[in-house]
């Protein structure tokens, strides 16, 4: 069945006469929770640091409510990537020719980590602003063009919330 | 690439000519980049370093918008572009091609680190940390009479010179005809991929024809949003964005009851049905 739709979407897209076509599709929504799952474990590494550094209230209700429902969308996408029978990691760089997408490094998780207070809460909020404007990059393409009805529904949601969440994280940067 | 599975299994059932093309995609190598000269502002903060950055612009972008748009400086690039940067790219963003990411690229300062230049064949150089082949290369430059004080539009760049089809190494060189100009402005430049992606990047160069009025530097902070009054949750109603809701309040949401499990503030994309995480059905 698979097999079946992926041929269908190369056929339906055209993608495979010319190597110059956009990758989307079956193919597309594969990549785009491959490329999600890092980054979404890294988003929640960086929110789980607010708990006992942040001094908003309101950052940290934002930061408790990024944790848990990115926490939920991890284990959505990897049940689809299981029940597809595909690995939930992709090669290193294998997509970096479609865009690829940022990851935070570790060396920003650990400056992070030694901060405290309102310095932390600025940081962390242009860290945070950068990481999910990255995200909505990827969710954007694959809103437009994956195949999926759910994983692309997903993809609108991330585009949404992630605006939103920007929105009031700059909101929240005024005021620090 | 991870559908390499898939493929090796289509090809068990398509036609060998049809698995071919599959693999070809696949090969193509990753694109990112900026100009280097004039440098980009997004260059010319990371060269300074974006932790201790030199120049009050750069110092100024950093405190307007953090650290990591420098870190991250060869990919102010939107993925979907496909040709639409009119269309996807607010005037006075286009620095920052529209991303809240890059938004310290956006502040109208007359003190962004500029290149001497002068009418007459300019060399320019694109640094591609990572080239791609087949791609489109748009130059522009500001009309007479615009300031970097004023945002940067659309309507506000004039066309230079445009090269398709072109195979960019990791330093590429054009030579643009520059027209003549007075004090400051902005050479801007649109890399169009057409290879394996819709990606475009977009660069912003100061440039400085001498002979301007300098104005002073300004200190244009960025307009502080509008504080919204948090509304104190209704005990119970319809789920609504914008309101903050403490574990144990009640929302209806298209016909159906749902208790709040951990407190946030609403938003689009976080609505009860599509957020265990949040809410639970009653």
């Amino acid at each position: 069945m698979r097999i079946f739709l992926l041929l269908l979407a190369f056929a339906v897209s055209g993608c495979a006469p010319q190597p110059d076509t956009v990758l989307r599709g079956d193919p597309l929504d594969v990549m785009f929770l491959q490329m999600m799952l890092p980054h979404h474990e890294q988003g929640v590494s960086m929110v789980a640091l607010a708990k006992d550094r942040a001094s908003d209230e309101e950052l940290r209700m934002l930061a408790a409510a990024i944790e848990s429902t990115q926490v939920t969308e991890i284990a959505t996408m990897k049940d689809w990537l299981t029940s597809w029978g595909e690995p939930l990691t992709a090669p290193p760089d294998s997509h970096a020719g479609h865009g690829g997408i940022r990851r935070t490094k570790p060396e920003e998780i650990a400056r992070l980590r030694a901060l405290r207070g309102a310095e932390f809460d600025r940081r962390l909020l242009n860290v945070l602003i950068a990481h999910q404007d990255d995200a909505v990059q990827m969710a954007r393409w694959e809103a437009g063009s994956g195949a999926h009805e759910d994983v692309k529904d997903l993809a609108g949601r991330i585009e949404k919330s992630r605006g939103a969440q920007i929105d009031m994280m700059k909101r929240f940067l005024g005021r620090t | 690439m991870k559908t390499r599975n898939r493929l090796a299994l289509a090809s068990l059932v398509a036609s060998t000519a049809l698995a071919v093309a599959f693999v070809v995609p696949l090969t193509t190598a990753s694109a990112h980049g900026t100009m280097s000269d004039p440098a980009s502002r997004v260059y010319t903060c990371k060269q300074e370093g974006p932790e201790n950055p030199k120049s009050d612009a750069c110092k100024a972008a950093v405190a307007a918008g953090g650290t990591q748009a420098f870190y991250d400086w060869n990919e102010v690039s939107l993925l979907d572009a496909g040709g639409r940067h009119r269309q996807i790219i607010p005037d006075g963003k286009l620095c920052s091609a529209g991303r809240d990411k890059y938004r310290g690229l956006d502040l109208q300062r007359a003190d962004w680190p500029a290149k001497r230049v002068s009418a007459g064949p300019l060399t320019v150089t694109y640094h591609a940390s990572a080239p791609h082949s087949n791609s489109n290369f748009e130059f522009y430059i500001t009309r007479d009479g615009w300031s970097p004080t004023q945002p940067l539009r659309w309507s506000d760049l004039v066309h230079l010179q445009t090269f398709n089809n072109q195979n960019p190494t990791t330093f590429t060189n054009w030579t643009l005809n520059i027209p003549h100009r007075t004090g400051r402005h902005i050479i801007y430049s649109i890399w169009q991929r057409v290879v394996g992606s819709a990606e475009a990047f977009y660069t912003c160069s100061d440039v400085d024809f001498g002979g301007g009025t300098n104005p002073p530097p300004t200190t244009s902070n960025p307009t502080p949003p509008p504080t919204t009054t948090t509304t104190p949750p209704p005990p119970s109603g319809t789920w609504a964005a914008g309101t903050t809701y403490q574990i144990g309040n009640r929302v209806t949401y298209n016909g159906s009851s749902y208790e709040c499990t951990l407190a946030h503030t609403a938003i689009a994309g976080w609505e009860p049905p599509n957020t265990p995480a949040l809410w639970k059905r009653l």
